[in-house]
């Protein structure tokens, strides 16, 4: 069979939309990174976000979203939405974040700087990345202060008509941190 | 060298044996794994067999297993600044 009639074979048209519809080629993604507020309400609503594929490198800001920032920094307080092992934490100074799992390679007392943010905001203005904010905008720091464990779960198995009853125990390890400092920095 | 990069979209629980013993012959065992195998007419074939179940590219580069779970990591999203001295638990 030669390639070409392979591929018109195999095109997504000629097969089953719902399901072969996926290309597993990732298309280019555009990059915007949206500095909205809240505080000035618009007349017109605003326009629908462009739909993109996911990209995995942080935002290039506007010259719009330059502007804006100056006014995000000047507030008195932050938030960020971390992300750590993919799982998304949204924090401000001073939170402590117990992780559901155990961070390997790190021991208590230890000092991170937090590199993956995906959203940046304070009470009249958010910064959101797509996926990830551009590290020079921020500085997100935390301490690890535990190493613990969830209390022991003891979870019964039992089918219907039988009297065996299996027992399986749980106690997993939990990483507690502390996030000491959310700064926007100054460009 | 071109290369087939095929990844199985849907299952084959449920399909025909045929259809399995095509999957096993690809090296494809779970849903969305991902398997290269050289551009030629048997394994045109074989993909033919199974194109409901399969998504199908065409590169000259190899991802080895380990490319491909590295890939499908998500970033640690931290560094360590500052370590304590003294050993873990």
């Amino acid at each position: 069979m030669s390639l070409p009639a392979l591929r018109r074979l195999l095109r997504p048209s000629l097969l089953s939309y719902s399901v072969l519809s996926r290309s597993i080629i990732p298309t280019v993604a555009t990059r915007t990174a949206l500095l909205t507020t809240s505080a000035v309400p618009s007349s017109t609503p605003p326009p629908p976000p462009p739909v993109s594929a996911p990209s995995t490198e942080p935002t290039t800001l506007t010259s719009s979203d330059l502007n804006l920032l100056p006014l995000l920094r000047a507030q008195p307080q932050h938030y960020a939405t971390i992300h750590i092992q993919g799982f998304p934490f949204l924090v401000t100074a001073g939170d402590q974040v117990t992780l559901p799992f155990r961070l390997k390679d790190v021991t208590v007392g230890d000092q991170l700087r937090i590199t993956h943010v995906s959203v940046l905001g304070s009470r009249d203005y958010t910064l959101k990345g797509a996926p990830w904010i551009d590290e020079k905008l921020f500085e997100v720091r935390a301490t690890v202060i535990e190493e613990t464990s969830e209390p022991m779960r003891i979870k019964k198995k039992k089918k219907q008509r039988t009297r065996r009853t299996k027992t399986v125990k749980s106690k997993h390890f939990y990483t507690v941190l502390r996030v000491s400092q959310i700064d926007v920095l100054e460009q | 060298m071109q290369y087939f990069k095929i990844t199985l979209i849907r299952s084959g629980i449920g399909m025909t044996g045929r259809q399995n013993k095509v999957l096993q012959s690809l090296g494809l065992r779970k849903r969305m794994s991902i398997v290269y195998h050289p551009v030629s007419p048997e394994v045109a074939g074989k993909i033919m067999k199974v194109k409901e179940l399969v998504t199908v590219a065409e590169t000259d580069k190899l991802e080895t297993k380990k490319e491909i779970q590295e890939s499908r990591r998500p970033p640690k999203g931290f560094v360590v600044e500052k370590k304590v001295l003294g050993g873990s638990v």
